[in-house]
Formats: C-alpha cells, structure tokens, sequence
C-alpha cells in the first residue's frame, strides 16, 4: 500500500487553505495543499468587492475602530454570532490586509496613497478594502505567488474522498488521483478542512460548479455535526439568468435598485440604509417585489449604475461590466442591469472555535466551509474575505502547533483496513445495474431547494422538501456508473458529490424546518419574527441513518445584548 | 421557442486506446443565451460521461476552461453557442500544450515558466501596522497586467513559443513587466536581467496575437516592448558614462 506522509494536510486551495499553508509552512514544517482543481482556479478568486478592516481610510465625521466593525458584524448577524470570535476577527483584520498589501496585493487607492475603502451593506464605516471590484482575484493570486515562494507541495487535481479516523483522532484522508484513477491514502498529524461553501444544492447560485460541500460531508461522516446549516445567504443581485455574482461594491458606489414602475423599492424595507442594508433584508425586498408582480417579466428587477458615470465605472466596477456585458449583452455604462437574488454564501458549516479546531483532534476547518462563527444568521459582505485570511491564518498555526506535539505515528493498519473498506465500497457501487442517473436526482434536489429553502420559507413548503430529499436519498442508490474505472471518472465524483450534497440538504431542511422564528437570513412566513427567549441559540445536525438529528448550542455573548434590528 | 441544434465536432485524446486521437459529432439542443460550457457540461451529463475538460466558475475569471473553437482560443464559459446554431463548431483543446485527455492539456511547461520568474513581490521592509503608499495612477498603469488569469490562451497562439518552449510567454512576461513597474518591488535590475534574454523580450516576435486574444485584455506586448525599450536605454546610459570616464583618466594624464 503506498502511503503518503505529511505534518499538515489541508484540503482546498482557496484563501483559506493558502492562508493556513503558509501559516503552518514557518518553522520548514512538512506541509501539503490537496485540491480538486489548480488553486488559481479556487472559487476565492472570483470574489469582487472587497475586504473588511477598520483602517479608517477613507474620508468619514469620525475614526473607525475594530469595535465599530464588530458591532455592526454582530448586529448584522441578527445576533446569533459568538461575539468573542467576532472581536477576534475584527482586531486582526488590519495586520492580516496590511500583510497581504506587503506581498504585493495591487489594492486601489486613495488620494492619499492609502488603501481604499467603499461602503458595504450593513456598515457604519466604508471599510471594504478593494482592488478595483477584483479584490478576490488580486487576494488569491498574491497568496498562491506567496505558496510559489515557500514552495509548498500541491496535490492538483486530486479528490478527497474520505477522512481517516483512527483511536478517536483524524490521522489522514483517502485521496483521489483523479487522472490515474488511483485512491492513495495520506497520512497527517492534522489535517486542515478549507473546502468552501456548497451553493450548487440550490439551482440559482453564485457559486461556482465546483461548490458541493465537499470539506462539510467529510465532517459529517466522519461522526463532526454540522452547525447552523439553515442559514443560507442569498445575494440580491445576481446577474439574472447565469446568476453570476454582481457586487455589492455596485451599490456602495451608489449604484440604485429599481423595479418595473422605476421606483427606488428599497425605500420600503431599510428606510435609512436604503439599497445598503444587510443582504437578507435588501434579497428579501427585492424577492418581494419581484413576487408581487412589480418586477420585469422573466423575474428581476434593475441595477442602475448609469448616474455613476464612465469614469466611475471604468475604474472601480470594470469587472462587473464586463461580466453584465459578456453574459447580459448589457453595458452598465448605458443600460440598467437585470438582476435577481440567488444563493451565494453558507452561514453554516463545520464547528470551530477561534483557532479552527473542530470537536475531533487532529481536524481543522477555516474560511466558508467552518461555522466559528462569526457570520452567525447572516453575514456582512466583505466579511467573508477576511474570515479566510484570520482564520486561516489562525488555524494553520494551531494545526502547526497540533502537529509539533504529535509524536505517535498511527498504525499503519488503521489506513490498510480503512482503505480496504472504502475499495470495496467502491467496487459495489461501480458494479451496481444503472436504474437511475446522478444529473438527475441532483436536478430535482436543485429545484426543491431553491422552490422551498430559499428566501421564504414556511411549514408545508419545508415539509414538501424533507419528503422529496428522503426519496431522492432513496432513489440515489440505484444510481449506476456506465465507466467501470476510477481515472477521469467524472459520473463517479458527480455521484460522490451528490451524496454529500443530498445529506447537507437534508441538514439544511430539518434546521429549517424546526426552528420556527425568523431570524436574518431564515425567514419564515408562518413565524416572522425573532424569537430570542426560545431561538438565540446555534443548531447542530449529527448524521444519522434517517436523516440529520438536530441539537442545540449557547451563543456567546460578550458586550451586545441583543436589540431590535432595523436599517 | 424555436428549437434549434448545436453540432460540435470534438477532438478527443485517450493515451491508452488505439488510435489516441479521433473525433466525436455531438449534438445538443440550444437554448436562449447558452454557452458554451454549458452545452459541454450538458453533454457529459446525457450523452458521454468520459468527455473530459476542465471548469470551475462559469463567470470568466478563472482561467479554468480555455480551448479552440473553430481555430480561435476561447474561454468556452464565455463562448456564445447561438453564433454557431445550424453550423458546424469544431472544439479542440488549447494548443502547443500535450493532452492529457480530450480537452484537458498539461500546462506544466507553463507553470514551470511562472516560477522560473520568481512571481512574488521582492518588497524592501517596511512598518507591520502600515500599508506601502501609492498613487491611484501608478496603481493604474500596474493594473492591466494583474488581470491576468493564467488562462493559457495566449501562449497558445504564440509563435515564439510555438518555436521555442524555453520561451517565457506573453503571461510571464507581462507578469514581469508587472513586478518591474511596482514601486514596491526591489529587484529592477534583476528582473531587467531576466528580460534580457532570447527566452526573455528578444524571443517575442510583436505579432500581438496574445493582446488580440486574451480575455481580460491584458497586453503582454505592449509590457515587453516597453522592457525592451529600458533595457537599451540602460545600455546607452552604461556605455555612456564607460566612455565618459574613460575620457576623464585620458585628459587627467
């Protein structure tokens, strides 16, 4: 059996996995990237608008601080955030965006020369940093210039299929070589889970194809509960049709929101704030009036950007106008753009505490595929970039840490056995008679999410979802493969991946389902409001063999009582 | 809706079967505003599982999905198929780079050129709690050659690099010229040096295929003419103040 051997392991090559790579890599420590696809080709890299940090850099009546941006994260969380791991992220957001600015990051300036920042939803301050509306591609391609320079080893193309767990630890993960068709255990005193966030369960995402939750099932199997999986971010302008990510920088730049009568809607749904109010309040306005007939036919409703100007545009949202120009036929510069909402972000995902560890020694998580959790019901944008550098960063020093106290090296059996196990798993699926096709099943599964999990949801629509997830669950295991071997087996992964995606579905409609409040991105029709006496708390679905068991965790609360949200 | 059919005609690779190369018709039925990606993804789904090719974001921003199209090299995520609706499209993988499988190349050669011009920012210390400082306008003139993706396209139409495979390439050299303009990086002289080759700015042969074709417009040529141009003012400039100085000892005699 060949066996590969690592210090740090991580899986995903996105932000996150190059922060904690790098992080783990100081003291020349034997670290390793695995990732299904080249890094530069990680779903970070199409991230636009920008990078919160209190830096103060833009012109405003008075100073930012690190406490001003975490109480608008709390309040933007509608207060289901664990506040000591949000005033962590805050306080560190400045030394992790200067350190990427110091490795080379082409961030956009002000007069002054300094990093600029533009206003985002839900903020007090404009504190998103950005680079151009690029920032997400400036950000990756510094960090992987940053891996080049370490030479730190990537396993390209390669798939995880499982986690090891042996004596109650992780102690490494069967790996894929997608291209031989071979499965190869690694063996690694901790192993760092940054797979990103798993969109593509719903039919309209941002998300890129390679979204399925990958990181998230391999938790969940492996016995690690999912947290607060029925928070789902939906971003209200997607460009409609591809649903390709339109950002949120457009509106910070003053760009307006319009219905079908030309009017400014948001006006009825955050007075104040208007078209920068937190993203579930602004998706759900903009459903709202798409359902209530007062958007354009084919369902959207317009982004105006022309009063911003060519040179405003030209210079600060070139990437969105090209993308509303290659995949709308639209040029903002002259036309509105058609937009709608779709899902964009996951809330939910692996438990952590600040330092990345998750309840089972040895398995790291960080970036959108963690749960910390610092975006707690719904998250701020510009959040998300940071989260991936600081815990990133945080975690891949705790796994380094984790790695240098770990002397026993675990029997080799344990691999051989688990190993033997998952081939023979795999035999019996590839022999399995074809009756049903993964495409399939997942497009029915993408429907149902997006008809009934999405931006309002109530009982009988939930119910609908759980009873189609557990037939589709049921159908699944008919699904059979025409190519009966491993390389280059693109229906064997759609199949891997479905199954995860189906159970990460399952734990979205059961947290759904039972938590009968609404509360920032969760929105129930039949409990519309907040219900902090019975509802402040995190959900936590374990795997079970019929479907996801929930539980139930305390937030953590430092100085902000909850109070009433409004914008 | 009129329903209309999309005929691709694919070049395939499978290194084991014998030949290792034929071509497959494949149709699929066109719908509004569908692209090319799309209709590939649409295919392995339905009709041959084993048709291979890469992709990621869908959006044009990750490089992922670059191959030829009716001889023309393409992001296919961003190829509109209704062009090509009652016509034939042939789709080949991106070219100059060996198959792996089908539409998937080995862009080794290509990464290995990216680290051979050490792509990371040499930066003089400065304050932890402090970014550098720039102009807007420098920041400007550096951007265009940041917006590279690392697609491959524009090796793939290079004939330099048809001609020589040591040749660094439009994207590394534009990346070149990117770190030779920041402000913030030490190594002019350095990165000059590694210009200063036949497989640096002397091998290109400015016919600006790689500014035509990249999709996010950067302009490699426009970088390595500039490099040229710097290169032989440095040289002017040394050979300057050698006879200057020489002149200076032989009147001092």
């Amino acid at each position: 059996m060949e066996l590969l051997s690592h210090d740090v392991l991580i899986v995903g090559g996105g932000l996150a996995g190059l922060r904690a790579a790098i992080e783990a890599k100081k003291s020349s420590r034997d670290v390793a990237i695995l990732s299904k696809v080249h890094p530069l080709r990680s779903h970070s890299v199409a991230a636009q608008g920008g990078i919160n940090a209190a830096l103060g850099n833009a012109p405003a009546p008075s100073k930012d601080t690190w406490k001003n941006h975490a109480f608008d994260t709390i309040k933007g969380s509608d207060y289901l955030a664990d506040q000591d791991a949000v005033e962590v992220m805050c306080r560190e957001a400045t030394e992790r965006v200067v350190e990427m600015e110091h490795w080379g990051t082409l961030f956009s300036r002000t007069e002054d020369g300094k990093i600029a920042q533009r206003p985002f939803g839900g903020a007090g301050f404009p504190r998103a940093c950005y680079a151009a509306d690029r920032t997400g591609h400036n950000l990756l391609h510094t960090l992987y210039e940053q891996v080049t320079h370490l030479q730190i080893p990537v396993y390209e193309e390669w798939i995880a299929l499982s986690l090891v767990v042996a004596e109650g630890r992780c102690v490494g993960v069967l790996g894929l070589h997608f291209f031989e068709g071979r499965i190869i255990p690694i063996q690694a005193k901790a192993v760092i889970l940054a797979t990103g966030g798993y969109g593509r369960i719903y039919l309209r995402s941002t998300n890129a194809v390679i979204n399925t939750g990958r990181g998230c099932f391999l938790a969940y199997q492996a016995g690690v509960p999912l947290e607060d999986m029925e928070f789902v971010q939906f971003h209200p302008t997607s460009l409609w049709g591809t649903n390709i990510l339109i950002t949120e920088g457009a509106r910070g730049e003053g760009g307006y929101l319009t219905n079908a009568k030309g009017e400014r809607f948001m006006e009825r749904y955050a007075p104040h704030l208007m078209e920068l109010g937190p993203r579930d309040i602004v998706a759900r306005g903009t459903q709202t009036e798409i359902d209530q007939g007062r958007g354009f036919e084919g369902g959207y409703v317009h982004l105006d950007l022309r009063h911003l100007g060519r040179e405003k545009i030209l210079n600060r949202l070139p990437g969105i106008r090209q993308i509303a120009i290659d995949f709308a036929g639209v040029d903002p510069i002259l036309n509105p753009i058609p937009i709608q909402p779709a899902q964009h972000y996951s809330m939910g995902g692996i438990p952590t505490n600040a330092d990345g560890e998750t309840q089972l020694p040895g398995l790291f998580a960080a970036g959108e595929c963690a749960c910390v959790s610092v975006h707690g019901a719904n998250r701020l944008g510009g959040n998300s970039l940071l989260e991936t550098l600081v815990f990133g960063e945080r975690a891949g020093r705790k796994a380094a840490e984790h790695a240098d106290k770990t002397k026993e090296v675990p029997d080799q059996r344990a691999f051989q056995s688990h190993l033997r196990e998952f081939q023979s798993g795999v035999k019996e699926i590839l022999e399995r008679k074809k009756e049903e096709t993964s495409f399939a099943i997942r497009d029915e599964m993408k429907a149902a999410m997006t008809s009934w999990v999405g931006i309002f949801r109530n009982a009988p629509g939930l119910v609908s979802a759980k009873e189609k997830i557990k037939q589709l669950k049921k159908r699944f295991l008919k699904v059979g493969l025409k190519q009966k071997d491993l390389a280059f087996n693109h229906e064997f992964i759609q199949y891997w991946d479905l199954e995860g995606m189906l159970h990460l579905a399952e734990a979205i409609v059961e947290g759904a389902l039972a938590r009968k409040e609404s509360r920032g991105s969760h929105f129930r029709v039949d409990f519309p409001n907040r219900d902090d006496e019975h509802w402040l708390r995190h959900t936590l679905a374990f795997k079970e063999s019929e479907g996801a068991k929930l539980d139930y965790k305390e937030v953590t609360m430092t100085s902000y009582p909850p109070k009433e949200r409004t914008y | 809706m009129k329903s209309n059919l999309l005929t691709l005609r694919i070049k395939r690779f499978h290194k084991e079967r014998n030949p290792q190369r034929w071509i497959d018709t494949f149709q699929v039925e066109i719908r509004e505003r569908m692209n090319l990606l799309e209709a590939l993804l649409r295919i392995q789904d339905e009709q041959d599982g084993r048709l291979s090719f890469r992709y990621s974001c869908r959006g044009a921003v990750c490089g992922s999905c670059a191959m030829r199209v009716n001889g023309k090299d393409v992001l296919a995520c961003r190829t509109h198929v209704e062009d090509f609706s009652g016509k034939t499209a042939r789709i080949e993988p991106l070219p100059l780079f060996p198959p792996i499988r089908d539409l998937i190349v080995d862009l080794s050669t290509f990464f290995d050129h990216y680290r051979r011009i050490e792509p990371y920012l040499h930066g003089e210390p400065v304050s932890p709690q402090a970014e550098y400082l720039m102009e807007e306008e420098k920041r400007g003139e550096i951007d265009p050659y940041v917006n590279c993706i690392l697609c491959g396209i524009c090796f793939g139409t290079c004939p330099a690099f048809k001609k020589d495979p040591e040749f660094l390439g439009p994207a590394m050299l534009a990346k070149t010229y990117r770190f030779l303009v920041d402000p913030r990086d030490r190594r002019k002289d350095e990165i000059l040096m590694t210009a200063n080759t036949q497989q640096g700015v002397w091998g290109c042969k400015t016919v600006f295929n790689c500014v035509k074709l990249c999709p996010k417009e950067v302009p490699p040529t426009h970088g390595i003419v500039k490099m040229r141009r710097k290169i032989l003012r440095n040289r002017v400039a040394s050979i300057v103040s050698r006879l200057s100085s020489l002149f200076r000892h032989s009147s001092s005699i």
